[in-house]
């Protein structure tokens, strides 16, 4: 699939209100990627996952904070699902597992992109950047700094969606104004309600990061 | 101690966590072995199940087990009497009764999520049904039980000679009678409710977000027919609550039931469209208010009633002018008489203020049409009838700053340049318009205990079994502890969210903080004395022989003699790890005043003149809330209530289908919840005044540890109450037009 399907006329695709379409076209943009990873699992019908039985699986290849992953998977399996129960990486998290509220982004080839509308096959041979990539090593990110520095979180549970896209918005250039980060970030819901604090961490990262 | 931690802005000590992804919710541990469930709801209001068709699930791929009401194999116990009215009153999966739409009525268990998700797609029913009752309006109405803090919730007092409320308001020279319609509202925490049930033989390790971690295992255990000692709940990381996660709900018990049955780890996480059935809701209300007053704007009469759903599987007993109209302002005559109605609707829970939101949407905004009506200002008109003692109780206050508030407020905000008449400040296509509330909320202490340990590395452990739902908890114990033993908070661990902890303080009703915060400091002292006598008892100790009170404990060292020693090397020397105390209280306060936290919020508004879309533009928002632990949390804490009265007036409503019983809203499409589009700058002020009667078990002097007398008073909720009604009444301001259904949406200033 095409990351750029997530990416709407506000830069994010993730704007709640507008979501719907880029969604659509992302499921329809998977199915031919689909067959083929369906036809090359029947090949290999010795893959010992108990999780198959019965089912035909797919063969995922795709690169994962740095580290090459090949993964064999339900072809139904999203993105958001494969992350956490197969590769245990469970920073990403699901909070409607159906595009309206942000805590799945994930960055797939460096865009934002909901993870719970992608599915796994069609990130194959692509290279997925989740929150647990984001530090080096003991170095947080900017963005996660700031994070902490303006309490742009609370229960913390939106944080890694609200972080993954906060680093791609600065990347893509959006935030000028706060107005700008406000309503590209508008995809990423937080109901503690941190959103001045995010706004005010964004502002500050996005100083660092240029 | 000068050092002190406590009221500067600090970081959140999980703060690191969190933005790595490492912090572990309920979802995001580990079982070997893990197997997924996926719950099958009721598709009508009320009725019987007739038949369950599992056919096709069970011959799914993958799939272990499809569970069917009723299914023996799913133990679960009726709600013990006790805890009768704390959940819901029905053991799901055990009969075959549809109590409400959306209600569990199977349950697929499968070796992924996929299978499980899939294969309960594939579950059918037949029902007989009948008509749900759903009406607000046409059911049969009764009194509404206690409120909350066991007070009853119904009340009328009268001043000398007068007979009724009803003769004192046609008495008044004044009455305005306005009623108000509130729709069914979510909490939406963004975590969905997950639990993970891992059993160990008849012990069970339950992972799941909690609000109050013991009472949860309590609840739990009683339904699964375990011994309390049994049941382990691991509640650390909880993504939001708002009250959805005070109690247990099916989701957990089902979970919990089909891992001993199948004898596997079993995962339930619930869908985003579930969690709007199975967990709770702010009950939908009307509420009518009359206020009679002097044409100077002095009360004579306030009375406020109100009709509740209360849902035939249990719910929140709403109470809205408890805390509102029976403690704001000063009234010879007050009458308050909260009722409820039986329907047939999934169970309700507490939501993020829930009488005082409601309640004080419906009185602040009637206080404005007094002021319309009065044509005073409306901070005089709170200001000249300011109740020095709590009109309910006659009791005065432990400390109350709000007059304070309202100049501050009104200060900060620009008060003074306000336009008193509607539709008078317009900029292009947008009229703006300003408005003000009150804020009000209840300060109560609940029991629990507290462990402080002194560690022989020199650092310590502080742990009580609360929980952080995003609220500072781990923080502030970190906070206070370091406040208590005089070191760094660096040196301080805390610990909370496990059952298996000291009983911790419920995170309920903005009552975390100061009922944790004087029991650490009460363990401190408690180590404090036990680190003492060790030192003066143990051969090894340079103390040794010497009179415990001679020694004296500063900042996280013991002295005297011309000693001193930390307290990590004296232990080291004594060759042990450690001493602990614990501290455990009653809750509560003295008796003989009234507690709340107030505030004051100040609101502007654009309201386009053709669309009628309505933005906050700004808003400002002043409290007393006690002693500030912790300046940052406190402030996220005080904007995240705001901005939910900001969802409360602007946005937050579920439809409810009347003939079937259904909420319609069930995504995030569906129910709208503010995003940060429409939300601007909010200008939190905290006044940071101890109350002088909230204070550790030390009292005022400080002494040796605990250098401050603490004084916090909640804040979790109090910027929720009043919020919305700044917000509409500032859209009368701008608008000329008064609303009283939230939410406010635009097709009700057309
Ligand atoms: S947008 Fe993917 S989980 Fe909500
Ligand atoms: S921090 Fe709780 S949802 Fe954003």
């Amino acid at each position: 699939m095409n990351s750029d399907d997530n990416a709407g006329p506000g830069g994010s695709g993730v704007s709640r209100r507008n979501f719907l379409g880029g969604g659509l076209v992302v499921a329809a943009a998977a199915a031919p990627l689909l067959l083929t990873a369906a036809a090359d699992a029947a090949a290999d019908p010795t893959a010992p996952d108990p999780a198959a039985a019965g089912a035909g699986l797919v063969t995922v290849r795709v690169v994962v904070n740095g580290d090459p992953v090949t993964v064999r998977v339900d072809p139904r399996a999203t993105l958001l699902d494969t992350l956490r129960e197969r590769l245990e990486l469970r920073g990403t998290k699901k909070g409607c597992d159906r595009g309206q509220c942000g805590a799945c982004t994930v960055h797939v080839d460096g865009r934002r992109v909901l993870s719970c509308l992608t599915l796994t096959a069609a990130a194959d041979d692509r290279a997925v950047t989740t929150i647990e990539g984001l530090a080096q090593g003991d170095r947080l990110h900017p963005m996660q700094e700031a994070f902490i520095d303006h309490d742009g979180l609370q229960c913390g549970f939106c944080t890694p969606g609200q972080i993954m896209s906060a680093v791609a918005m600065v990347g893509e250039g959006h935030a000028s104004s706060d107005d700008e980060i406000r309503e590209r970030m508008s995809g990423n819901i937080c109901r503690c309600s941190a959103y001045p604090f995010i706004v005010a961490a964004i502002r500050d990262a996005e100083k660092v990061m240029r | 101690m000068t050092n002190s931690p406590v009221g500067r802005e600090i970081d959140r000590v999980d703060g690191r966590l969190k933005v790595t992804g490492a912090a572990q919710y309920s979802a995001d541990y580990p079982a070997p072995g893990t197997a997924y469930a996926h719950v099958v709801t009721s598709t009508i209001g009320r009725g019987t199940i007739t038949r369950i068709d599992a056919g096709a699930a069970l011959a799914s791929p993958g799939v272990l087990r499809v569970y069917a009401a009723p299914d023996p194999r799913l133990k679960l116990y009726p709600v013990a009497p006790q805890f009768r009215g704390l959940v819901e009153n029905y053991a799901p999966l055990q009969d075959t009764a549809v109590r409400f739409h959306g209600q569990v009525i199977a349950m697929v268990v499968a070796e992924s999520v996929e299978q499980a998700r899939d294969a309960a797609a594939l579950v059918t029913a037949t029902y007989d049904a009948q008509p749900p009752r759903t009406s607000l309006a046409d059911e049969p109405r009764v009194p509404a039980g206690p409120t909350v803090s066991g007070s009853p919730s119904n009340l009328t007092i009268l001043a000398p000679g007068v007979e009724s409320i009803d003769a004192a308001l046609a008495a008044s020279d004044v009455v305005v009678e306005a009623e108000f319609h509130q729709p069914v509202q979510h909490h939406v925490a963004m975590e969905p409710h997950a639990t993970l049930a891992v059993w160990d033989g008849d012990r069970v390790t339950v992972h799941a977000g909690a609000q109050i971690p013991p009472a949860y295992a309590l609840l739990l255990s009683q339904r699964l027919g375990v011994l309390p000692q049994d049941i382990r709940l691991i509640s650390k990381y909880v993504g939001g609550g708002f009250g959805a996660r005070v109690v247990v709900w099916s989701d957990a018990l089902v979970a919990a039931a089909a891992a001993r049955e199948l004898g596997r780890p079993v995962k339930l996480v619930l869908t985003r469209e579930q969690m709007f059935t199975l967990v709770g809701h702010r009950p939908h209300l009307t509420q009518i208010v009359r206020l009679g007053a002097s044409r100077d704007g002095v009360l004579n009469a306030v009375s406020h009633e109100s009709d509740a759903e209360m849902p035939v599987v249990g719910g929140f007993n709403v109470t809205p002018a408890h805390a509102t109209s029976d403690t704001l302002y000063r009234t010879p005559n007050l009458r308050v008489g909260p009722r409820q109605v039986i329907l047939d609707l999934p169970g309700s829970r507490a939501m993020r203020a829930p009488n005082e939101a409601p309640g004080a949407f419906a009185l602040e905004t009637a206080m404005d049409e007094l002021a319309v009506a009065t044509g005073v200002d409306p901070v005089e008109l709170r200001l000249r009838n300011y109740a020095t003692v709590s009109p309910a109780t006659g009791l005065p206050w432990s400390s109350k700053h709000l007059d304070e508030c309202y100049r501050v407020g009104a200060r900060r905000f620009g008060w003074s340049r306000r336009h008193a008449t509607p539709r008078a400040r317009v900029d292009g296509q947008w009229l703006f318009g300003v408005g003000m509330a009150t804020a009000v909320y209840p300060a109560t202490r609940h029991p629990a205990s507290v462990r402080v340990r002194l560690l022989d590395d020199d650092t310590a452990v502080v742990s009580t079994a609360t929980a952080d739902l995003g609220t500072g908890g781990w923080t502030m114990v970190a906070i206070a502890g370091a406040d208590a033993l005089g070191i760094p908070l660096k040196r301080v661990t805390p610990e909370i969210g496990d059952s298996a902890l000291p009983q911790g303080a419920p995170a309920v009703g903005s009552s975390a903080t100061h009922s944790t915060v004087p029991l650490i400091v009460g363990a401190a002292r408690e180590a404090i004395a036990a680190l003492k006598q060790l030192a003066v008892t143990d051969p090894r100790s340079p103390w040794h022989g010497a009179n415990a009170e001679d020694l004296r404990y500063e900042e996280g060292r013991l002295r005297a003699h011309g000693r001193s020693m930390s307290f990590g090397r004296l232990l080291t020397a004594l060759g042990s790890r450690g001493v602990d105390a614990t501290a455990s209280g009653p809750g509560g306060a003295p008796a003989g005043y009234a507690y709340h936290s107030f505030g004051a919020h100040f609101c502007e508004v654009r309201v386009n003149r053709f669309t009628c879309e309505t933005r906050v533009t700004r808003f400002t928002t002043v409290a007393d809330v006690g002693r500030v632990i912790n300046a940052r949390a406190a402030r996220s804490q005080l904007v995240g209530g705001v901005i939910f009265g900001i969802g409360y007036a602007l946005l937050e409503e579920n439809p409810l289908e009347l003939d079937t019983g259904r909420l319609a809203g069930s995504t995030l499409a569906d129910y709208l919840v503010p995003v940060n589009a429409d939300i601007p700058d909010i200008d939190v002020h905290l006044l940071d005044r101890p109350d002088p009667l909230l204070i550790g078990p030390l009292g005022d002097d400080g002494g040796e540890v605990g250098t401050r007398s603490l004084g916090a008073r909640g804040l979790g909720e109090i910027g929720n109450v009043g919020s919305a009604a700044a917000v509409g009444n500032a859209i009368f301001n701008a608008t000329g037009i008064r609303v009283r259904d939230v939410p406010i949406t635009l097709d009700k200033l057309l």
